[in-house]
């Protein structure tokens, strides 16, 4: 029993995906009043934040023995399309309220982040609000016909935000993004429905097809699994399905950067840790090397790429190959502490990464440029955005008291546990990170000030960055010190995984 | 068989048909050439009326026909709602585009001619009336392509068309006096029955089906557009007036598709073994060579043009399926197909009405010239690339999914599963011609000047938007439709789902 029957019946989670939707179309019709529409996203992203606080606090932290429904919590359950049984199923547990809490946040900030956009408002915050509306979605779907429904409905407005807000070569980056994850997303499709039509069940509710699934046999759980993986993969990122990302976060405006690294790759990870590996436990251990293997050549080969880039923002999406990879990794393992690792991963990522590009776009705005060779000494004249910028450096690369160190280092632990001594071949990756991060703040940050761009008007950050990035670090402070908030709840609901599993 | 009851039965097609003789009268009458429009549109919207009150609302029984030769069961019911909706899309459209031809009234008159000739075609239980409603239909359609007579181009697709489809009519008949030959039946449910008995008698007689398989595949490739039938479709929808483009693509196809399936799963169904591998083919290479030829293409028309090809590829899917799950497929997907082609096809009219040009550059800086146009197509286009959660991804997936269904277990056929991949990486093929256009809708620059489309146009593609969104949204009452109308018509296929 707990807070969450204040909830009882009542359809929170539906309101969280309703408001931004709502908002979504309002921004869109303000005809010419189009200067209210950041005010009109700010508060639909504030309500929708706002109540996944609720949801936050009314969640029970441990479900067993609690009347929830299968470890779901917030549950809801509609007929939608009797006729092929698709429902519309929504429920939280531990491993998606984290992401779900961190989608509401770091949209919210993104509106606060872009309060200077000018340039046609009313679609660049409606397509934002959209996004919102299909990450959520993605985040509450059991059922996975709604789910692949919101997981391509988040495709078309970050094409947009790119095509359109995007750098100089938006078209090609655009729709490489569109086409790429598409393709995945087909993938994925066909998956679901071998999964669908093996399972016999005539629904489309992934706890009733994970029930049949898992009793499959090994080669056709290989299959799918192995469609899933590529599926799931490609947002992930892992190598070599990564191409997509550099150009798109290059070309992306800085909120849609934010965005995609903080929240559509969550989607990824997310989906193989909600799908693929509690329905198809014999085709997850039997990929498992292959996952490792894969996760630690991205988490590697993510690491020596930074090293080579003069782009700030191309670094920093480089980076994010690597990080997502502690991710694939964690999950590899297939082990309790492994998998939960994966999730807490996913979560410290999307605080830091935020950070990271919100700087790397501060830098742009200010400087006109982010090559790090054109920067330096900037920390003169901007000391605040240098501060900020370091701080989220050293979370990235895992500094203890900060939120990447616990999840890295869990992942380590896990791995350790599982294949021994290779830990040490990811583990090298961390000496490259703080090599790269070091060197990048040396060169832009520190040192003599530059000549290549004028610097006597610099300025500091402005008060709607600064307010994003200051609570990210808050949050990136607070999670370092007590991981355990998140831990204590992704744990349950891994536990509650492994048992659907048989013992993992 | 009374003749009440024969008047009863047809009475739709002889409501269509006297409003199509009375439409050139009434041309002299009036000069506000809308008022014929108004008129066509009657008798549609009087028939689509009857056709919902009995299909999704269930509150009226139509005639059950004691003609051997039509008979209205859900299958034809569903399809008849396709054409009847292109058609009204198709005129409400029409008057500002053709207000510089002469002849409004035979312009209508012609369309719902047509329109006696395809649902003509969806209820047929024999194949001599299914020819005579692909003869009508089609002959209407040639007219219709040559309307615009002063252009030279639209009397070069009326040319065309006349003679492919003249030449298609030739082979498809040769088809049909075969297997009349070889079963000794016209009706198309005997003819099973009747081919089985033949051939237990004198396996020879395969090669007779055979025969009359490729013929009719070939006469009704043509008329689907299927490869490598096609060459004849992109010139005549680039000539022919916008809105008869429309009525081609989105319609004329789909009757093609009535015939296919009537024939194939009904008529020769015994001998699907013949000819289940080669049809598969035939899809994939249709697909594939519709989105490849469509990639290069710069003219708006003629790319819709190849993408409906490539639409004719993913519905022949149906037919190596074989089971009423597919066929359901099949059924929702030339629905939500009537709505975004004829849709796609009209918001070029709306351009065309206002001087706009056809080709890819003319649509550059759409949205800040008319966002509701640039709106609309790009629903449309999404739709039309399988993009959830519009109409088109609905049916696609249960298409698809009917040929994953069919492929597994074991008694599965394991390569249909090679349709639906193919299928998949066509969709993401297509979204790349599809998003190159809402690219240069939204993204590119153009020319200032605002266009403001027509009150009727934006009607039509309200309207066609409008059921592209509810058709993704809530397809319940409309997939269970097309399951009872593929299980009534066919009851003879397996089942293929899982839906008790």
């Amino acid at each position: 029993m707990g807070w969450w029957l204040m909830f009882e019946g009542f359809p929170i989670l539906s309101l969280v995906i309703l408001a931004p939707l709502v908002g979504s179309i309002a921004t869109f019709m303000l005809g010419r009043y189009e200067r209210y529409a950041k005010w009109m996203a700010l508060g639909a992203s504030a309500v929708a934040f706002i109540l996944s606080l609720a949801v936050t606090l009314a969640f029970v932290t441990d479900p067993v023995g609690s009347d929830t429904h299968n470890g779901y919590q917030f549950y809801e359950s509609h007929v939608w399309i009797e006729t092929l049984g698709i429902n519309y199923i929504v429920g939280l547990d531990g491993i998606s309220l984290p992401l779900f809490v961190l989608t509401t946040l770091l949209c919210m900030l993104s509106v606060v982040f872009s309060w200077d956009t000018d340039r046609r408002p009313k679609a660049y915050f409606g397509l934002m609000l959209m996004l919102e509306v299909g990450v959520l979605g993605v985040f509450v779907s059991l059922d996975y016909f709604m789910f692949y429904v919101f997981w391509e409905v988040v495709l078309i407005p970050m094409y947009f935000m790119i095509g359109v807000w995007g750098g100089p070569n938006k078209d090609y980056a655009a729709i490489k993004f569109f086409i790429y994850t598409h393709v995945a997303s087909l993938a994925m499709l066909i998956s679901i429905m071998a999964l669908y039509f093996e399972a016999g069940l005539g629904t489309f509710s992934m706890e009733a097809i994970a029930g049949e699934s898992v009793g499959f046999a090994t080669g056709v759980q290989v299959a799918i699994f192995a469609a899933m993986l590529f599926g799931f993969g490609v947002k992930l990122p892992m190598v070599p399905f990564h191409t997509w990302l550099p150009d798109a976060h290059v070309e992306a405006p800085t909120a849609g950067s934010v965005l995609l690294a903080g929240l559509l790759l969550k989607m990824g990870g997310y989906g193989l840790i909600r799908v693929a590996i509690p329905s198809l436990p014999d085709g997850a251990s039997e990929m498992s090397l292959v996952m490792a293997a894969i996760a630690v050549v991205s988490i590697v080969y993510g690491a020596v790429l930074c090293l080579a880039q003069n782009d700030l923002k191309k670094m920093v999406a480089y980076s994010s190959i690597s990080h997502m990879g502690f991710v694939l990794l964690g999950y590899a393992t297939l082990s309790e502490l492994g998998l939960v690792a994966g999730v807490f991963q996913m979560f410290a990522h999307g605080l830091v990464t935020a950070v990271l590009f919100m700087m790397c776009g501060v830098v742009q705005h200010k400087c006109g440029t982010r090559l790090i060779p054109k920067l330096g000494g900037l920390a003169q004249k901007m000391p605040i955005a240098a501060a900020m910028m370091t701080i989220g450096f050293l979370a990235s690369l895992g500094l203890p008291g900060l939120v990447g160190f616990p999840a890295e280092f869990s992942v380590f632990y896990a791995t350790f546990d599982e294949w021994g001594l290779w830990v040490l071949l990811p583990l090298a990756s961390v000496a490259i990170t703080a090599g790269y991060y070091l060197w990048a703040l040396q060169r832009s940050m520190f040192g003599t000030t530059t000549t290549d761009i004028d610097t006597s008007h610099l300025r500091d950050v402005d008060w709607y960055e600064a307010f994003p990035v200051a609570v990210l670090i808050a949050l990136i402070a607070v999670f370092g010190v007590f991981p355990g908030l998140i831990f204590s709840r992704i744990t349950p609901a891994v536990e509650m995984i492994l048992g659907v599993m048989g013992g993992g | 068989m009374s003749v009440w009851n024969v008047v009863e039965t047809i009475a739709p097609q002889l409501l269509l048909l006297g409003f199509a003789l009375a439409l050139p009268a009434l041309d002299y009458l009036f000069k506000d050439k809308r008022i014929l429009a108004v008129a066509a549109l009657i008798p549609m919207v009087v028939y689509a009326g009857m056709v919902l009150c009995w299909t999704l609302l269930g509150v009226w029984d139509p005639p059950v026909s004691s003609i051997p030769l039509l008979e209205l069961d859900f299958f034809s019911g569903l399809f008849t709602l396709a054409f009847l909706a292109v058609g009204i899309i198709v005129v409400l459209s029409s008057p500002e585009y053709i207000r510089n031809e002469r002849n409004h009234g035979e312009y209508y008159a012609l369309i719902l001619l047509a329109l006696i000739g395809m649902t003509v075609v969806a209820s047929s239980t024999d194949l001599i009336a299914l020819f005579v409603g692909l003869e009508i239909a089609g002959i209407a359609s040639f007219a219709l392509s040559g309307f615009a007579k002063s252009d030279k181009r639209s009397s070069e697709a009326a040319t065309k068309y006349f003679i492919v489809g003249g030449f298609s009519s030739a082979i498809t008949l040769f088809g049909i006096s075969l297997l009349y030959g070889a079963s000794g039946t016209t009706s198309l449910s005997a003819m099973g029955p009747m081919l089985e008995t033949a051939f237990g008698s004198y396996e020879g007689l395969h090669s007779v089906t055979t025969l009359a398989t490729v013929m009719l595949l070939a006469g009704l490739g043509f008329k689907v557009a299927a490869v490598p039938f096609h060459m004849w479709a992109p010139d005549v929808y680039e000539g022919a007036p916008t809105p008869v483009s429309g009525l081609l693509a989105a319609a004329s196809k789909k009757m093609g598709f009535a015939a296919l399936f009537k024939i194939f799963l009904l008529g020769i169904i015994v001998t699907k073994t013949d000819w289940a591998v080669a049809v598969g083919i035939l899809a994939i290479v249709t697909m594939t060579v519709g989105n490849l030829i469509a990639v290069s293409q710069t003219s708006i028309k003629r790319m819709l043009a190849y993408s409906s090809i490539a639409q004719a590829g993913y519905l022949l899917i149906v037919l190596p399926v074989g089971t009423q799950y597919a066929l359901a497929g099949g059924i929702f997907h030339v629905l939500t197909h009537a709505f975004m082609k004829s849709g796609a096809f009209m918001v070029v009219v709306a351009l065309g009405v206002r001087a706009v040009g056809e080709t890819l550059d003319d649509f550059k800086g759409l949205n800040r010239r008319s966002p509701f146009l640039a709106f609309s197509m790009a629903i449309f286009l999404l739709s039309l690339a399988g993009i959830p959660p519009l109409a088109g991804f609905a049916s696609k997936f249960v298409l698809f999914s009917s040929a994953v269904y069919g492929s597994m277990g074991a008694d599965g056929t394991p390569w249909l599963l090679w349709l639906a991949v193919a299928g998949v990486l066509n969709s993401a093929l297509s979204l790349y011609y599809y998003a190159r256009v809402i690219k240069h809708m939204y993204m590119d620059k153009g020319p200032e000047e605002r266009i403001r489309p027509t009150p009727m146009v934006s009607m039509a593609i309200v309207f066609a938007v409008v059921m592209t969104f509810a058709l993704g949204l809530y397809f319940d009452a409309v997939i269970d439709l097309c399951m009872q109308a593929a299980g009534q018509a066919f009851p003879g296929l397996p089942a293929g789902d899982l839906i008790g």
